[in-house]
């Protein structure tokens, strides 16, 4: 099988790769699987390059969320959460347990997950329609507010390191998330 | 009501995967009886998503999709077995938060007058520092502050401090610079707090003092 670029096949939408983990979790279609595969692991492995993994430690562990994915697709809910978003979620916890591996060895494997980090949208309906609309409102964010969401989500560092960074005091990046969270929160609103 | 939620910040640090563990559990029982930060919470998952969506994917090794179909029929791993908990006599009526399952939890240990301590253990990180914590009708906590972040979950009762009273699923966020003195409402408090800091027990010296 040659490389998976992701960029080699029309990207799935967003309704498409949510009907594709419904087709995992109803029948093991292992192709379906496939096209997940290819959309997804790619990203996966490029969030954990940004979390700051290794190549080869990113690797190891994209083929872990996969595997995961594969496990997990009976609790994926369309009505709950988008296709990337609950995706997102489980690359976090993996990451979240890879670090926690890395640094406490005497608990090897089976390390929980934790409650409360499962999709969980309840009262408010994130459909893969939605998901989409999100994308657009991060674009319209200024580059400095998408600096700091980008940098909250994509390294492991702490509010005061992503201050030190980028030299800023820790009151103006707090300030930031806010702005950037609220207009986010009024973009998402003001959508029809 | 819910009158104290975690800040924006806090939530973003939560979807984003870079709170600590204990600080993470206690914003987790938050959650579970707030549908308000749940659902902000989704929305922040959400942007998470598309943040995925959009990276420059990244080329895998040639075989990694085949290695991968290798291990799909593989059983899962078992789940770890359930841990030791102790029978806390809790208030009728009130159960400990389900993010709470998997914690080791210790018996009440009295630290103090009116004032008592469970050690809550998180086996897959043993060195956050969480606790439940019981504090009788009125008592006083001395006044303290913090070496780093204190988040603090009242499950029952309540208590008041400089910055408000905090009732049955509030949460507080105090940090280094708060030095507070909280005072627990007449019916008692107990709540589920997460210290910043190894294992030290800084309520010991505090409450002792009181």
């Amino acid at each position: 099988m040659p490389p998976v670029t992701a960029l080699d096949y029309p990207a799935p939408d967003a309704s498409a790769l949510a009907a594709l983990i419904g087709r995992v979790a109803a029948s093991r279609d292992r192709t379906a699987y496939a096209t997940l595969f290819k959309h997804f692991a790619p990203r996966v492995k490029a969030y954990l390059r940004r979390a700051g993994m290794g190549g080869a430690e990113a690797e190891e562990l994209a083929q872990e969320v996969m595997l995961s994915l594969w496990r997990k697709a009976e609790s994926f809910d369309p009505a709950r959460a988008g296709a990337a978003t609950w995706v997102f979620a489980i690359a976090r916890n993996a990451r979240i347990d890879h670090a926690r591996r890395r640094r406490e060895v005497s608990f090897p494997d089976n390390a929980p997950e934790e409650e409360g980090h499962a999709p969980s949208a309840e009262s408010l309906t994130l459909s893969a329609e939605r998901e989409a609309r999100l994308r657009g409102a991060l674009g319209a964010l200024t580059p400095e507010q998408q600096q700091i969401v980008q940098l909250s989500f994509f390294s492991e560092t702490p509010h005061a390191a992503i201050a030190s960074a980028l030299n800023l005091p820790l009151g103006t990046v707090k300030s930031r998330i806010r702005l950037g969270l609220s207009k986010l929160r009024a973009l998402l609103e003001d959508a029809p | 009501m819910i009158r104290h939620h975690p800040t924006p910040e806090t939530l973003l640090a939560h979807a984003a995967g870079t709170l600590p563990a204990g600080h993470g559990l206690v914003v987790a029982a938050h959650l579970q009886g707030c549908a308000r930060c749940r659902a902000e919470l989704a929305a922040l998952e959400a942007a998470g998503g598309a943040l995925l969506e959009d990276l420059p994917p990244e080329t895998l090794a040639a075989e990694a999709f085949a290695q991968v179909l290798a291990r799909l029929d593989e059983p899962p791993p078992a789940p770890p077995p359930p841990p030791r908990q102790a029978d806390l006599s809790l208030p009728h009526g009130l159960r400990l938060p389900a993010a709470l399952r998997r914690a080791e939890i210790g018996r009440w240990l009295w630290i103090g007058t009116g004032v008592r301590y469970s050690r809550v253990r998180l086996p897959w990180a043993p060195e956050q520092n969480v606790m439940l914590l019981r504090v009788a009708g009125g008592r006083r906590v001395i006044h303290h502050s913090h070496g780093g972040a204190e988040f603090t979950q009242v499950l029952w009762g309540g208590f008041r401090d400089e910055t408000g009273h905090y009732g049955p699923g509030d949460i507080g966020e105090a940090d280094e610079t708060l030095a507070h003195q909280p005072v627990a409402d007449p019916e008692g408090c107990i709540c589920l707090a997460a210290l910043e800091g190894g294992l030290r027990l800084p309520w010991l010296t505090r409450l002792l003092g009181g």
